[in-house]
């Protein structure tokens, strides 16, 4: 990555800060800014949409580290963060936990369950990953739905009271957005900071090759067991907002084509990287957004296809997109970014 | 006893359907190292085009089905063409993308050609059940299990004996090998998924005869793929033994579970063979080599 001009590292933190410049420094707080000020000038339906977005960046940064970082193609994500929504949703129903308990030991039960996968992948690579984390999927709704009808409500789901602490109520979206805006801070802060830490790059070397990643020293079964863990964890936390934010779980809200959706995000951001994650987020609900928008429009041109059109257009949309990607731009949006970013820096020079 | 005994009859028979279609995925495999998440979705495909031509169109079945037979051919082709192509040498995480893409773009499709409310498929095969002795069999399945068979001992047979066949295989074995040895890496990938288009319209037609269908159906992709598995991707006779074992497993776990967790058990148990398969022998009983791993 080149740097402005007259900007030089001559210590090792340095060079590896991730804001270097008193623009990046102005800019970050005005992003902050703006998004801490959006709901009290935005509109609501904005608002929702920002929150799911949100969620979502949650999960997908999670997934950025299993998938983009240590190369372990995950398809059971959404699975993950379903059991973080119930197991979030069961504690606070059914044992009172304040949400701030609640969520992250949805965290921790989606990353042990994460974690089985990683004792998979320690023994199997590549698409037999893939199908691994398939089978959870299907799994996770069978066991989901056959469980006892006290624990996780079956087909019926759980009905959540809204998060509170003390008399205060996230019950309207404004307080769920600056819950989550709050939250997703602090989980995408955390991840940029574990992926240029040792176990960051642990990861990323055993992504490159895990035989050379073993002869160096590094301790690739408990490290692919660590990247499951970690995006586990990021996707129960993200489960378990979605379980306080919608106040209703049901299994069929974690499906196998929710996970392929996050995985179309990272592809369409940019593997290996979270900012690629964040943006792949983004794009994706604005897609979506607007194929929804366009609903009655499209059922309008296509009458035969009826009211499945949003969902019809929503699986040509995501399959489109990530062929196109994985043919076209493999590296994502954020590959895209950075050269129109260095461009600029070296302007006008070619080089 | 005689449903125990029904239940592993029709479990074996299930279990050569599901090694019929992922015969289209080992051949796939076998030639362009290209796990076709897509199969499930390429059965449907052959299914709503001979629903379109006999029943929408109201041609002869023995027309519909030749003329939803080339169209699938003609599929294959394409997606090879336009969509594998590009990717030949890519990383693996590219590949199995791909293919998942294809998976939930077809699928898309299909509703948007097809719609989404449940058509009945024409019944192609009689309807009438085979009865022998105490057991009731479903003349469709068992068909099919006959047609899987030949169809299992034709390929391989075309994959060892014939000239074109072994010229496939060592494609399949190296791709640097092969195109040092003269041979034609494109048309031999290109050729398996003409086959393996061909191979998914036989299977919907075995698969659905005279039952409603709908976008779901294309379920069947993923249940087959523990029988892809056992055999071990590369294997085409080994696919038979495969889906036999597969199939009375998923008819005794049935038999047995279905009471307890008040059904459902059919559904899910081939996903947990899959786990079972890949924890304990990855590279299935009758494939190549082992599974790369650390």
């Amino acid at each position: 990555m080149t740097l402005p001009g007259s900007v030089f590292s001559e210590t090792y933190s340095q060079d590896q800060a991730y804001i270097r410049t008193r623009p990046q420094w102005l800019g970050l707080v005005a992003l902050l800014t703006g998004l801490f000020l959006f709901p009290l000038f935005g509109n609501e339906g904005l608002t929702g949409i920002l929150i799911v977005a949100g969620i979502m960046v949650i999960s997908v940064v999670g997934l950025q580290i299993t998938t983009g970082y240590s190369g372990q193609i995950n398809l059971g994500q959404s699975a993950f963060m379903g059991v973080g929504a119930f197991i979030c949703g069961a504690l606070a129903l059914h044992l009172d936990f304040p949400f701030w308990i609640a969520i992250p030991l949805g965290g921790v039960a989606a990353a042990l369950f994460g974690s089985i996968f990683g004792i998979a992948a320690v023994r199997i690579k590549g698409f037999y990953m893939a199908l691994t984390t398939i089978a959870a999927q299907y799994i996770f709704s069978f066991v989901m739905l056959k469980l006892p009808k006290e624990w996780f409500g079956q087909s019926a789901g759980l009905k959540l009271e809204p998060a509170s602490f003390g008399d205060f109520s996230f019950d309207t979206d404004m307080r769920m957005y600056y819950l989550i805006l709050v939250v997703a801070i602090i989980m995408v802060y955390g991840a940029w900071n574990l992926v240029r830490s040792k176990a960051g790059r642990a990861l990323v070397a055993i992504r490159d090759n895990d035989n050379a990643a073993e002869i160096i020293g590094i301790d690739v079964t408990t490290y692919k067991m660590v990247a499951f863990l970690i995006g586990g964890f990021y996707a129960g936390i993200a489960g378990g907002l979605w379980a306080y934010y919608i106040r209703y779980i049901q299994v069929d809200q974690f499906t196998l084509f929710l996970s392929v959706w996050y995985v179309g995000m990272l592809i369409v951001g940019g593997m290996g990287s979270i900012l690629g994650a964040i943006i792949g987020t983004f794009v994706i609900r604005i897609l979506q957004e607007i194929v929804t928008h366009m609903g009655p429009q499209l059922a309008d041109a296509l009458p035969q296809v009826g009211g499945h059109i949003v969902f019809a257009s929503m699986n040509m949309l995501l399959g489109a997109v990530i062929i196109l990607f994985v043919i076209f731009e493999p590296r994502g949006l954020v590959h895209r970014w950075n050269i129109i970013k260095e461009s600029f820096r070296i302007w006008p020079f070619p080089h | 006893m005689i449903s125990f005994f029904t239940h592993i009859i029709n479990g074996a028979l299930t279990g050569l359907l599901y090694a019929l279609v992922a015969m289209g995925f080992s051949i796939i495999y076998r030639s362009g190292k290209v796990f076709n998440f897509a199969q499930g979705e390429m059965v449907l495909v052959g299914a709503f085009l001979v629903w379109s031509f006999g029943m929408a169109l109201e041609l002869p079945l023995w027309l519909s089905v030749l003329l939803a037979l080339g169209i699938s051919m003609a599929l294959g082709l394409l997606i090879e063409r336009f969509v594998l192509r590009p990717l030949i040498g890519e990383e693996l995480f590219a590949l199995v993308m791909v293919t998942i893409g294809l998976l939930i773009f077809i699928r898309g499709a299909i509703l948007v050609i097809w719609g989404a409310e449940i058509r009945f498929f024409p019944a192609i095969i009689p309807m009438q059940a085979i009865i022998i002795g105490p057991f009731v069999l479903d003349r469709a399945l068992v068909y099919g299990a006959g047609l899987t068979i030949v169809i299992a001992l034709l390929v391989s047979r075309f994959f060892n004996r014939t000239r074109m066949g072994l010229e496939m295989t060592a494609v399949a074995e190296d791709h640097q090998i092969a195109l040092s040895l003269g041979l034609t890496v494109k048309r031999s990938i290109a050729l398996s998924w003409v086959v393996s288009g061909v191979l998914s319209t036989l299977a919907a037609i075995i698969f659905l005869n005279g039952r409603g269908m709908s976008f779901m159906a294309s379920d069947i992709g993923f249940a087959a793929l523990p029988v892809a598995l056992l055999a071990g991707l590369e294997s085409i006779g080994g696919l038979v033994i495969a889906g036999l074992i597969v199939g009375v497993c998923i008819g005794v776990a049935a038999f047995f579970l279905d009471p307890i967790f008040q059904g459902g058990v059919a559904t899910v148990f081939p996903f947990i063979i899959m786990i079972i398969i890949l924890l304990i022998r990855p590279s299935g009983l009758f494939g190549w080599k082992t599974i790369d791993k650390v």
